[in-house]
C-alpha cells in the first residue's frame, strides 16, 4: 500500500464538493487524464449525494470517505450509518428511484458502476450502507512513452 | 456555482452554467431557471455546459424536471458542449438525442428549426 486518507464529515450537502476535492488531491500525484478525473469525481460525489440525501435524509450522522492507494490502483469506500437499502437489486436498476419528488432521476448507482473497475454494495437495514469502488488509474507519461 | 440566463427572440433562452453543479449547488439554481420557463412564451431551452466544470445525477435531475416543465408549454431542450464525462452520464440517462456540440449561433438556429418545424 502507498498511501491512505481517511476523512469523516458531517451529512451536510455542502460536504459533497469537500469530500470531491479529498479524493483528487488524493490522487493528483498519478497524473490521471482529465477524464479519469472527472469519472472519479463524479462517483465520490453519487456515493456521498446518496449518503446524506437517502442514508441520513435530514438526520445528523457521519460520513466516511476510506481511500487506498496501491501502485495506479485507486479502492475507495463510503460508508453512512442510515436507514440501510431494503432491495439492492432494484436500487441498482438505472432509473429506480425513492425520492423522485425531489427530482433524483434514479442514474446513481448506474453511474457508479460504469465509472468504475469493480464496484459493491454493502447495506444492512438500520444500520447503515457502504460501497466500496476500485478504479485503475494510467498515468499520462506512461501513455505518451 | 454560477447560473446565467439569458433571453433570445423566437423564445429562445441560453443557461449558462459555471463552477460545479452537484446536489448542494442544484438547489440553488432550480428556481430561478423554473422562472424563467413559466413566465411566458418560452419554447427551448439551451443548457451551455461549456464552462461547468462537474456535473452529477443531481444535473440529470435538473435537466429532467424542466423539460417536464416546459413539456407543459411544449418547449424543447438542447443540451450543448457537454464534456466528455457529462455526455457519458446524458447518454446512460436516455438523453443522446439532445446533445449537440458548437456555438451558441448554431444551437439557436437548430432550435428555431425546431420551433418553426
Ligand atoms: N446510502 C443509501 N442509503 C439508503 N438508501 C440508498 C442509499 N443509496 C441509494 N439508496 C437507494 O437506492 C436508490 C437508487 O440510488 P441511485 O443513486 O441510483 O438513485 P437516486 O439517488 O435515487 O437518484 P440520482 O442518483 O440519479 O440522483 C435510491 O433512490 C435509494 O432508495
Ligand atoms: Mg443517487
Amino acid at each position: 500500500m502507498d498511501n491512505e486518507m481517511i476523512l469523516s464529515f458531517l451529512a451536510k450537502s455542502e460536504n459533497e464538493s469537500l469530500a470531491r476535492l479529498a479524493v483528487t488531491s488524493f490522487i493528483a500525484h498519478l497524473d490521471p487524464t482529465i477524464e479519469e478525473l472527472a469519472e472519479c469525481k463524479t462517483i465520490v460525489s453519487e456515493a456521498v449525494s446518496n449518503a446524506i440525501i437517502h442514508g441520513y435524509d435530514g438526520a445528523y450522522g457521519m460520513v466516511t470517505v476510506h481511500a487506498i492507494l496501491d501502485g495506479e490502483v485507486l479502492s475507495v469506500s463510503i460508508k453512512d450509518e442510515g436507514r440501510g437499502i431494503p432491495d439492492i437489486e432494484s436500487a441498482r436498476e438505472p432509473l429506480f428511484t425513492t425520492k423522485g419528488h425531489l427530482e433524483r432521476s434514479g442514474m446513481g448507482f448506474t453511474i457508479m458502476e460504469s465509472f468504475s473497475d469493480e464496484f459493491t454494495i454493502e447495506s444492512h437495514i438500520g444500520h447503515g450502507t457502504t460501497i466500496t469502488f476500485t478504479k485503475k488509474f494510467s498515468p499520462i507519461q506512461a501513455i505518451a512513452m | 456555482m454560477k447560473c446565467k440566463i439569458t433571453m433570445y427572440p423566437n423564445e429562445v433562452a441560453i443557461i449558462k452554467l459555471y463552477g460545479e453543479l452537484d446536489h448542494h449547488e442544484v438547489e440553488k439554481v432550480r428556481s430561478q431557471i423554473s422562472s424563467t420557463i413559466l413566465q411566458g412564451d418560452l419554447k427551448t431551452l439551451i443548457w451551455n455546459l461549456e464552462y461547468l466544470q462537474f456535473m452529477d445525477s443531481a444535473g440529470v435531475g435538473l435537466i429532467l424536471g424542466r423539460m417536464r416543465e416546459l413539456h407543459a408549454v411544449s418547449g424543447r431542450t438542447i443540451i450543448l458542449n457537454p464534456s466528455p464525462t457529462m455526455e457519458k452520464i446524458f447518454r446512460f440517462s436516455g438523453l443522446a438525442a439532445y446533445m449537440m456540440h458548437g456555438g451558441e449561433e448554431i444551437a439557436i438556429s437548430q432550435a428555431r428549426g425546431i420551433v418553426n418545424g
